[in-house]
């Protein structure tokens, strides 16, 4: 436990563009962990899979109006997060996020990878869900063969 | 070497397009991913067509986008113009793209990304009426020198004080001068002895902030 000067491993103010599965519960989480959210969504259905406990703002609209983002007061925000299911309103609000209100941390979801090239070179992270979960998948397989070289050796022994 | 034009999305902007464009000699291809629009462009003579989303990668690539001279991203969604211009130019280097785009804020922030031409149809529409709606009385066309000329076009109405008079005849500031009388299919650069009749267009030159006072001469409002 950290009693002096607690570390925030989470930026103050962050703003999660689209409020699906993965988009609220980061919200939920970064609001249990004490941290400013505020999550856009252009359908008000959407805000429902925020938790009960959920102690941040929500605004209803296009990521991409620039009224929108100054509503969200996007020129103070420490990161933006965009994972929409659209990954070219997610690649035009990263790159919003970035070239125009300098946001310091700018971290997009993309389905198809192939897109990234479109802004490789300016610093935005990328998460791909289907990369990540081919990876998890070969660690898994990894695992599971040294598991069974093991128990292949044990049975050796005897 | 023909030139190789790319259009992505739109129904009825390509269609017009790709007709004007294919008269005019260019090699023209369209992309758009609804089915039924991509059999109805097909119809056009030497078109090609290609049925998939403009704003993937390999779609593009189907559709040889790296030879291509000048891609028009016409959806009618921004985010998808944003996304088909950049991939042209970054991905498949293609000279100049073009872009449609229907929020006018959002202009600028697509010429700050690289995107060399943005057309705002709103903007351009809207001007387009506002014109018109005031066109009895006088439409400035194009503000010259910082806006210290001005050149208008004024239309002379049946009533007009000076139909039937000659341009010597009448009383313009001396800042202003008649450029150029536009009667029916003619046109027609005046001199002194010319008549102006009712129906005529005059395009009119003026400085100084003149134009009014021409204006008010001309047409008695």
């Amino acid at each position: 436990m950290k009693l002096f000067g607690m570390e925030k491993d989470i930026p103050d103010y962050t703003i999660i563009v689209g409020c699906g599965r993965l988009g609220a519960y980061l919200a939920n989480s970064l609001s249990d962990k004490k941290g400013k959210v505020l999550v856009i969504d252009r359908n008000k259905e959407a805000f429902r899979k925020l938790s009960s406990s959920f102690g941040g703002m929500t605004v209803i609209g296009d990521a991409i109006d620039f009224d929108i983002l100054h509503q969200a007061q996007i020129i103070k925000a420490d990161a933006v997060v965009a994972v929409t299911n659209n990954d070219n309103i997610n690649i035009m609000v990263a790159q919003i996020a970035h070239e125009l209100f300098k946001v310091r941390m700018v971290i997009i979801r993309l389905y198809d990878p192939e897109r990234e090239c479109v802004y490789s070179e300016s610093g935005i992270k990328t998460i791909c869900p289907s990369l990540l979960s081919a990876n998890e998948i070969f660690e898994i397989f990894s695992k599971k063969e040294t598991q069974e070289e093991e128990t292949d050796s044990v049975e050796e022994k005897e | 070497m023909k030139q190789r034009l790319l259009l992505v999305g739109g129904k009825s902007k390509t269609k017009s397009l790709a007709i004007s464009l294919l008269a005019k000699g260019y090699q023209v291809t369209a992309i758009n991913d609804t089915y039924e629009d991509c059999l109805e462009l097909a119809t056009i003579d030497k078109l090609c067509v290609i049925h998939g989303d403009g704003t993937k990668p390999f779609i593009l690539e189907d559709a040889d986008a790296s030879s291509a001279d000048i891609v028009i991203a016409l959806t009618t969604k921004d985010e998808d113009n944003f996304v088909i211009c950049e991939l042209c130019k970054k991905r498949f280097h293609i000279k100049k793209t073009v872009a449609l785009v229907s929020d006018p804020k959002k202009t600028d922030f697509f010429y700050k990304m690289g995107i060399d031409s943005v057309v705002c149809a709103i903007s351009a529409i809207t001007s387009i009426i506002e014109q018109q709606a005031f066109i009895d009385k006088m439409t400035t066309l194009v503000p010259v020198g910082e806006g210290r000329l001005q050149i208008s076009e004024v239309p002379i109405t049946g009533n007009a004080p000076v139909v039937g008079k000659k341009l010597w005849e009448m009383n313009l500031p001396n800042e202003v001068i008649i450029g150029c009388i536009l009667r029916g299919e003619k046109t027609m650069v005046p001199r002194g002895d010319t008549r102006i009749l009712a129906g005529d267009l005059i395009v009119l030159i003026s400085s100084n902030g003149q134009e009014l006072a021409a204006i008010k001469e001309l047409t008695g409002r």
